[in-house]
């Protein structure tokens, strides 16, 4: 009855517009009140304390801190240039250009949202220059940058590691294939739709053009190689990885000379403000974790689902349902934080690796971030296309069902995210 | 109030500049210095109380902003009496809660009288954990702050996280089936 209560309390809460952090402290608090009276709400502050000193989520500024600075720095430009010179002479190349460009991106700065207001303020107007429709530029940016948070570095993975408790690293490398996948799945897409309407061919194939483009672009290509290289080589964790890919944008950008200041401080803000946002719901969860687990609701929840059945198959169609249907409504960093504590003892339950299940868990929520009302990424790129969400929703349809497909295939086939788990981590 | 608000926002925005610098400098310091075989003993402990640093003064920021994650959908579509109800609830349980976590922070603060860092014995706790009841407070004036404008634009049936699409307003808007 209580944590009926509690829950309702909670949805009540969410409904009024209460920021979600603190909807989840203010669930913590009554528990404290009804589990150990006012005696304990002095632990609030060393609770909320607790929460935000979590040391591997020092990654969550570092790697939004490089995005910035890369993006003040000219390298998207000078990427998209690249991208441009190796595909660009495909029919609707441009639109794969915003795809592969994407891909990159996320190797660099762990957000979708970074990534789509970066590319998207380069890419849109462009695409809609050389004859894309709004609502389709936007769709194409905002799906292939809701793709890239499973390729890593990616803040949901580092949020979703650090709540259940499963090694960031090996999340990383387990988005790699799918990533790969995903993106070569939307510019197939990009393609047909290319042909279909006669899409632009952006210039013709230039060795010359493709050879100046690389130069320029070639010290952008260290960035991935610091990263990457260093955490699945085994030189440094993703938290160390994050700060050096910090100073490894600077150096690019000192490199560039083009680093504009004015917008790397408005980059910084928006960085330590996103921080901010995700840590206290972070720093709350610690709060309604602690009545989480005195209520025992996770372990009831598990007891309760594997009563009907002990299928893992079935168990996983359930909880994708439940993940996107929650990705409507919840904002990734949100949706992780409340959802994942409680299911974790179930998919313990059933034997189902816990990256593995991270990797759907990320999927999930990269396709709820284009699904309105709460679709971040979608209005991020609505905002800069000006187009209408319900016009993007509709021509991004296809890029979402390609999206789909690789949920489906990651859920049901193991090996697609975890092979490369398997030889390189065990 | 709009002045209070400016203040408030310019000496947030820099000192949150100067601490993702120094969190930047001290982890590239650790990582540094454990390659070349002489790791920091007080790496873990200062860079994770840089963060909770950041997630309180930014929260702050975000909250004279408006931007802490929310769901607005709802209250929107309620009519405007429920709606204006629907805000003074949702604001008191805000500032209420923040003003239990400065109480319960200041109270902390009281207990750790005396106590240091345990890798750096010169810096007191209190001192480290003081960004509880000052963040908590500063939350508070931040959400007052900005309370007019959400409110006017709320009332008015505005989203306040999403203020820029205005798909009437651009003629680039149109519907189109082809891409």
């Amino acid at each position: 009855m209580t944590v009926a209560g509690i829950f309702l309390a909670l949805l009540a809460m969410i409904f009024v517009n209460v920021p979600i952090a603190v909807a989840l402290a203010v669930c913590g608090v009554i528990g404290i009140l009804v589990y150990e009276g006012t005696s304990g709400l002095i632990s609030v502050a060393l609770d909320m304390y607790g929460g935000a000193t979590k040391f591997s989520l020092i990654a969550i500024p570092m790697f939004v801190l490089a995005g910035a600075i890369m993006n003040a720095a000219g390298i998207t430009r000078r990427l998209i240039e690249f991208v441009s010179a190796l595909i660009g002479f495909v029919r609707g190349g441009l639109a794969m250009v915003n795809v592969g460009v994407s891909l990159f991106f996320a190797e660099i700065s762990g957000s979708a949202v970074a990534d789509v207001a970066a590319m998207g303020s380069v890419m849109i107007p462009e695409m809609k220059k050389r004859g894309y429709s709004a609502p389709f530029a936007a769709a194409v940016t905002s799906s292939s940058a809701s793709l890239a948070i499973i390729i890593p570095p990616s803040i949901p993975m580092i949020l979703y590691g650090v709540t259940a408790g499963a090694s960031i690293e090996q999340l990383f490398l387990a988005g790699v294939v799918p990533g790969l996948i995903g993106a070569a799945g939307l510019m197939g897409l990009c393609w047909w739709f290319a042909r279909r309407y006669d899409l632009p061919v952006e210039a013709a194939f230039d060795t010359r053009r493709l050879r100046q483009t690389f130069v320029a672009a070639l010290p952008t290509f260290a960035l991935p190689v610091v990263i990457l290289g260093g955490i699945f080589g085994g030189f440094v964790t993703a938290t160390e990885a994050a700060g050096l890919a910090v100073v490894a944008s600077i150096v690019v950008g000192l490199w560039y000379r083009e680093t504009d200041l004015g917008e790397l401080r408005r980059s910084m803000l928006d960085g330590a403000i996103q921080t901010a946002v995700v840590m206290l719901l972070v720093a709350a969860s610690v709060l309604m974790g602690g009545f989480l687990t005195r209520a025992q609701i996770p372990q009831e929840l598990a007891d309760g689902l594997l009563a009907l059945t002990q299928n893992r198959w079935l168990i996983l169609a359930i909880l994708n349902v439940f993940f996107l249907v929650i990705g409507f409504f919840l904002h990734s960093a949100a949706a992780i934080i409340l959802v994942v504590p409680i299911v974790v003892p179930l998919i313990e339950a059933v034997g189902i690796d816990p990256v593995h299940f991270g990797l759907i868990v990320t999927l999930n929520l990269a396709i709820g971030q284009q699904t309105p009302p709460v679709a971040s990424v979608l209005i991020t790129a609505c905002s800069i296309a000006r187009a209408n969400i319900w016009d993007v929703s509709k021509a991004n349809i296809g890029f979402v069902g390609v999206l789909l497909l690789v949920l489906m295939l990651c859920t049901y086939v193991e090996a697609v995210p975890m092979t490369l788990v398997e030889w390189v981590y065990r | 109030m709009r002045q209070a608000s400016r203040i408030l926002g310019l000496v947030l925005e820099w000192f949150l500049i100067l601490q993702m610098t120094v969190l930047t400098a001290v982890v590239v310091y650790a990582v540094v210095s454990r390659k070349l075989g002489a790791s920091l003993s007080w790496y873990d402990e200062v860079a994770a109380i840089q963060l909770a640093w950041i997630t309180y003064y930014g929260a702050a920021l975000a909250a004279l902003r408006r931007k802490h994650i929310g769901f607005d959908g709802v209250l929107l579509a309620l009519p405007p009496r429920a709606r204006a109800w629907g805000i003074a609830v949702a604001e008191t349980l805000t500032i209420g809660f923040f003003l239990l976590l400065a109480w319960s922070g200041w109270r902390v603060l009281m207990v750790l009288e005396g106590m240091s860092l345990v890798s750096l014995t010169s810096v007191p706790v209190q001192l480290t954990q003081s960004v509880i009841p000052i963040g908590a407070a500063l939350f508070i004036l931040a959400s007052l702050l900005s309370l007019p404008e959400y409110w006017r634009e709320t009332m008015a049936g505005r989203s306040f996280e999403h203020p820029e699409i205005n798909p009437d307003s651009d003629p680039d808007t149109t519907v189109e089936t082809r891409p």
